[in-house]
C-alpha cells in the first residue's frame, strides 16, 4: 500500500529531517512510527499526505508515485487518505456534523448521502447525540473522536495519525485506540505516530523507529 | 452542478454572517476607496464638460478683402465643408457683421449711428467638429484656407489655442496618473483587507486542502464572498458620493465651474454608477485572488 525508496527531506536552512528512508507497508497493516521529538515522525506523515514533497527518493501509495504527482491530482489522492492530528484541526465555526460532512461535500456527494454517512460515522465514534454542537463545546476526547470521524467518513485506504492521543488522558487514549483498531479491522492501513511507549506495549503492533531522521529499527512483535 | 453552486453561495453568505466585523471592514474599505475614485470621476467629468464648452470657441475666421461673387463664395463654402474636420461654414456678410456688432454693443448701439456696413469686412466662420477642436484640427483647416482658397487674413486665436491644448494635455495626463494611482492604491488596500479576512480563516483553508478540496472548491466561496462585498462596497460608495455631491460638491465645485461658463454640475450618469459597482466587484475578486494565491497552495 505504501512504499518509500531512499526518501530524504532537507530544508533550505540545511537541516535534514529525513535520511534515506526505505519502507514497505502492506495493505491493512497497523504501524507505529515512534521516536523522540524531532526524529522526523511528523515529516514522514507530511510527505505521505503531500503536505510537503521529498527532496529525494520516491513514494508510492496504492501504486501511484506521489512524488511525481501534479498539483491538480493531489486533492484526489488526499480523498483516499484520512489524517488525524494531535490538535484535532476541527473548524471552530462549524458544528460537529458540518465538520464531519465536509470531506464528503468536497467529493460532491448528494445531501442525503452525506447526512446518512455522517450520522453512521458519528455513531461509530459515539458522538451521534452531539452532532449539532460546536467543537469548543466538547471535551478534548470528544473533539479527537470527531476528528477521527472526519478522517473515517470517506472510508480511507490509509489513515495517518500524528500523535492523536498526545493531548488525552489514559482513559480517553484507550477509547481513541479502539476506534483506530476498529478502522484497521475494516481494512484501513494505519500509520500512527506516537512516542507513548506504554500504549505500544498495551497494543503491540509493527514499529518503525526514527532517530535524527534515520530509520533505526523496523520490528514486528 | 446547480446544487454545487448553491453550496458555494450558501458558504459565502455564511462566511459573511459569521464574521460581520471583517466583512464590514472589507465592504467599508471598498466603499471608502471607491468613493474617492467616484469623487475624482465627478471632477473629471465636469472639467471635461467645461473644456467641451470652451472648445466651442475653437473656430477659424477668414476675413475677406472684397465681397466675393456668389459662385466663388459657393465654391469656397462647399470646398471647406468637404473637410472632415469641419462642422459648419457660415458666411457673415458686412451687413450681418454690423448687425451683430450692434447687438453686442447693446445699450451703446447708438455709437454706431451713421456707420455704414462697408467699414466692416465680410467673413467666413468655420467651426470644427468636437474631435478636431485642437491645434492639429485647426492647422488642417487653416492650411486649406490659405492654399486652396487663397485667403490670407485668418484668425483662430493662436495663443489661446496653444494654452487650451496644453491645458487639455495636462488634464489628460493628470487624470491618467491620478486615476491610475487611485485604482492601484484601492486594489492594494482592498487586497490587504481581504488578506486579513482570509488569514483569520487560514485553519479552515488548511483543513479544506487536507480533506482533498480542489483549488477551485476552496477559492470559489471566497471569491463569491469578495464579489458580494465588492458590490456592496460599490453601492455604499455610490451613496457616500451622492451625499458628498449634494452636500458639498454641488455648491463648492458648482460656484467654481459655473463662473467658468458651464450651466450645471453633473452627477455620475447611470452607466458610470453601474461601472462603479462593477469596479467594486472587480476589486474584490482580484484582491481576493491575489491573497488566495498566497494562502491556498493546492
Amino acid at each position: 500500500m505504501i512504499q518509500l525508496f531512499n526518501v530524504c527531506k532537507a530544508y533550505k536552512k540545511g537541516s535534514s529531517a529525513l535520511n534515506e528512508i526505505t519502507l514497505n507497508i502492506p495493505k491493512g497493516d497497523f504501524v507505529y512510527v515512534t521516536g523522540p521529538s524531532g526524529a522526523g515522525k511528523s515529516t514522514l506523515l507530511k510527505l505521505l499526505y503531500v503536505g510537503e514533497k521529498p527532496s529525494r527518493g520516491q513514494i508510492l501509495i496504492n501504486g501511484q508515485n506521489i512524488t511525481r504527482m501534479g498539483l491538480g491530482k493531489i486533492p484526489r489522492l488526499r480523498r483516499q487518505i484520512g489524517v488525524v492530528f494531535q490538535d484535532f484541526k476541527l473548524i471552530a465555526s462549524r458544528t460537529i456534523f458540518e465538520n464531519v460532512a465536509f470531506p464528503l461535500e468536497v467529493q460532491g456527494k448528494k445531501r442525503f448521502e452525506v447526512s446518512k454517512k455522517v450520522f453512521q460515522t458519528l455513531k461509530l465514534v459515539g458522538l451521534e447525540h452531539k452532532l449539532h454542537r460546536y467543537p469548543l463545546e466538547l471535551s478534548g476526547g470528544e473533539q479527537q473522536r470527531a476528528a477521527i470521524a472526519r478522517a473515517l467518513v470517506v472510508d480511507p485506504l490509509v489513515l495517518l495519525a500524528d500523535e492523536p492521543t498526545g493531548n488525552l488522558d489514559p482513559d480517553l487514549t484507550l477509547e481513541v485506540m479502539e476506534l483506530f483498531k476498529g478502522a484497521n479491522a475494516r481494512g484501513t492501513t494505519i500509520l500512527f505516530a506516537t512516542h507513548d511507549r506504554s500504549m505500544i506495549r498495551r497494543f503491540p503492533r509493527r514499529q518503525i523507529v526514527l532517530e535524527g531522521g534515520f530509520l533505526v529499527e523496523d520490528r514486528t512483535p | 452542478m446547480f446544487e454545487r453552486w448553491l453550496l458555494m453561495f450558501s458558504r459565502a453568505l455564511r462566511n459573511m454572517r459569521q464574521s460581520p466585523l471583517l466583512c464590514g471592514a472589507a465592504i467599508g474599505t471598498v466603499g471608502v476607496s471607491l468613493t474617492i475614485v467616484a469623487f475624482f470621476g465627478i471632477l473629471v467629468l465636469n472639467v471635461q464638460k467645461l473644456t467641451g464648452h470652451w472648445s466651442r470657441e475653437v473656430q477659424v475666421v477668414a476675413y475677406l478683402d472684397q465681397v466675393p461673387k456668389p459662385e466663388v463664395l459657393h465654391r469656397w463654402q462647399s470646398g471647406i465643408a468637404s473637410l472632415q474636420q469641419v462642422q459648419e461654414v457660415r458666411y457673415v456678410s458686412r451687413e450681418d457683421a454690423l448687425a451683430r456688432f450692434r447687438t453686442r454693443l447693446g445699450q451703446d448701439a447708438a455709437l454706431l449711428t451713421g456707420v455704414e456696413a462697408e467699414v466692416l469686412p465680410a467673413s467666413l466662420e468655420v467651426s470644427l467638429r468636437p474631435d478636431f477642436r485642437n491645434r492639429a484640427g485647426v492647422e488642417v483647416v487653416v492650411s486649406y484656407l490659405r492654399q486652396q482658397a487663397g485667403l490670407k487674413d485668418l484668425r483662430y486665436g493662436q495663443d489661446w489655442l496653444d494654452r487650451f491644448d496644453a491645458f487639455l494635455g495636462l488634464m489628460r495626463a493628470g487624470g491618467f496618473i491620478c486615476g491610475g494611482f487611485l485604482l492601484f492604491a484601492t486594489l492594494f488596500i482592498v487586497a490587504n483587507t481581504i488578506k486579513l479576512t482570509l488569514f483569520a480563516r487560514r485553519e479552515e483553508l488548511e483543513v479544506m486542502a487536507l480533506v482533498g478540496a480542489t483549488s477551485w472548491f476552496i477559492k470559489a466561496p471566497f471569491l463569491l464572498e469578495a464579489a458580494l462585498q465588492g458590490a456592496l462596497g460599490g453601492l455604499f460608495s455610490l451613496g457616500c458620493t451622492y451625499l458628498l455631491f449634494a452636500g458639498f460638491l454641488r455648491q463648492g465645485l458648482g460656484s467654481l465651474l459655473l463662473a467658468a461658463g458651464i450651466d450645471s454640475i453633473t452627477f455620475l450618469p447611470t452607466s458610470y454608477q453601474l461601472a462603479l459597482i462593477a469596479l467594486g466587484v472587480l476589486l474584490g475578486v482580484s484582491g481576493s485572488l491575489v491573497s488566495l494565491r498566497r494562502l491556498v497552495r493546492v
